[in-house]
């Protein structure tokens, strides 16, 4: 196992990026869903479809689709260079790249942990007169963490894998924006970096099963604490 | 399963695993990226006078290729920017080294549409980001590694180097703005609309760009490849080459 610093550095970076991507998206992700699954609205097939959107594209498009947007001739992009915001090309537009991509999963998870839930108690609730914030805490929040839980954790894993919309929005530095998945491409590309290559792979491949076995085993614990 | 069905079925799947023999003789080519314009116009006239070959290019970054090459891609012809991946498949005896000759020469720029003033190599640290061909596969950004290297200004740029995967990426980087300036060769500057030559990297920073071109071991009796080898050493060849701001000694 060969790992130079900016390996190091990319692996830190890669967690880094999961870690700020999936916790932005949990609070929308989580109200997105509720509106979706509890709420009755005009549009909300178009809703669910925009949503849905970056699962079925691929990866390069919205990455292509965030440069048009927050580059220097993009709207958004003129827009925010007068607040001197730069996004791309920065480890924020790896950010961005991930909650998009990653969106889709924590809220379709999300959905089937609130969809599982017994109407007859949220009825039940309000006839005892409980406000809907009430209800939300002591009954949506419990009930879906599982949901919850298994949309972080693929929203997670999705984010450390992340390339074709990271490499185009962010570019790849390596110190900067250099995540895992770029630095494995960059070895891949030249012909005589395979162990150093191999190694990255395999630090990716002890991350996933970190992650998975840490799913499996909260998702266990809450099994037990709601009594199953 | 209904019988029809069946019947498509067995005729999809044969459509499939037919492979249609070309009736054409085809090259692949494997070519350093910069480079592309020359070939693609050598391509096209050579097929005109030769109607029954097909040749079929593939660019890229010369690492990149000979890595390729090393994995079994199909190709007939391999033009390198540098001299190391054209030995890299040399010592692995996958290019035939006898047919090994320089095609062209090249030298190092950079360009960008930057505002700030950037007249030398050591004004680069004034700059946020500077987009390089990755120098593990990319010889242009080899050659940008060693002169920044050379000049001493490489340790004041960590974090301010945006890799590419070749140099026609570093020159798209360019031209739309989102760096400061790349490293690029001279021909690629000659092609941009936007960014503007900045200055020209002093040769004694860098070793000469050299392109070599040979025959890949596969084509070594293929003798398609070789008149089409030939035509690339021609006179036309050396036309088109200067016309596109290719050195030629």
């Amino acid at each position: 196992m060969q790992l130079t610093s900016e390996d190091i550095a990319s692996i830190w970076l890669s967690l880094k990026v999961a870690v700020t991507a999936t916790a932005l998206s949990l609070p929308i992700g989580f109200a997105t869903a509720w509106l979706i699954v509890f709420k009755k609205f005009r549009l909300k097939v178009l809703l669910e479809v925009l949503i849905n959107l970056p699962l079925t594209l691929p990866p390069v498009v919205i990455g292509y689709f965030l440069l048009l947007l927050l580059g220097k001739q993009g709207w958004l992009g003129k827009l925010l260079a007068e607040l001197h915001i730069h996004l791309l090309f920065t480890w924020k537009a790896a950010v961005i790249a991930s909650v998009v991509v990653g969106f889709p999963l924590l809220v379709r998870s999300i959905r089937l942990g609130m969809e599982s839930i017994d109407q007859q108690m949220l009825e039940a609730s309000q006839t005892l007169g409980a406000s809907w914030f009430d209800s939300l805490l002591t009954i949506i929040v419990p009930l879906s963490m599982k949901g919850i839980l298994a949309g972080a954790s693929l929203m997670f894993a999705r984010s450390l894998g992340e390339f074709g919309a990271t490499i185009i929005a962010a570019g790849n530095i390596p110190g900067k924006t250099q995540t895992i998945p770029l630095a494995i491409y960059d070895y891949a590309s030249s012909p005589s970096s395979t162990p150093m290559a191999l190694s990255l792979c395999l630090i990716s491949v002890i991350i996933s099963v970190f992650v998975l076995l840490l799913h499996e085993l909260l998702s266990k614990k809450i099994d037990r604490s709601n009594g199953l | 399963m209904t019988d029809a069905m069946k019947k498509i079925t067995i005729l999809v799947f044969t459509l499939l695993t037919i492979t249609v023999n070309a009736m054409a003789e085809e090259l692949n080519l494997s070519v350093a990226a910069s480079l592309k314009e020359v070939i693609k116009e050598l391509s096209t006239n050579y097929t005109k006078k030769h109607p029954g070959t097909v040749l079929l290019n593939n660019f890229g970054s010369s690492g990149t290729l000979a890595g390729q090459i090393e994995n079994g891609i199909p190709a007939d012809l391999f033009i390198a920017a540098n001299t190391e991946w054209m030995d890299y498949l040399n010592d692995k005896k996958l290019v035939v080294g006898t047919s090994k000759k320089t095609f062209a020469y090249n030298s190092l720029v950079f360009a960008g549409t930057s505002s700030k003033k950037v007249s030398s190599i050591k004004d680069l640290p004034k700059l946020e980001k500077i987009a390089i061909g990755n120098p593990k596969s990319v010889p242009a950004g080899e050659y940008a590694i060693t002169a920044m290297k050379k000049s001493g200004v490489l340790t004041k740029l960590t974090g301010k180097l945006v890799m590419a995967k070749d140099v026609r990426e570093c020159l798209m980087y360019a031209e739309l703005g989102e760096v400061d300036g790349a490293f690029i060769y001279k021909t690629d500057a000659l092609l941009a609309q936007k960014a503007k030559l900045l200055f020209v990297v002093p040769q004694e920073l860098y070793p000469r760009v050299i392109y070599q071109i040979a025959l890949t071991a596969k084509a070594a009796k293929n003798n398609e490849a070789k008149t089409f080898f030939a035509y690339l050493q021609g006179n036309e060849a050396k036309s088109i080459l200067t016309k596109f701001g290719f050195s030629l000694k």
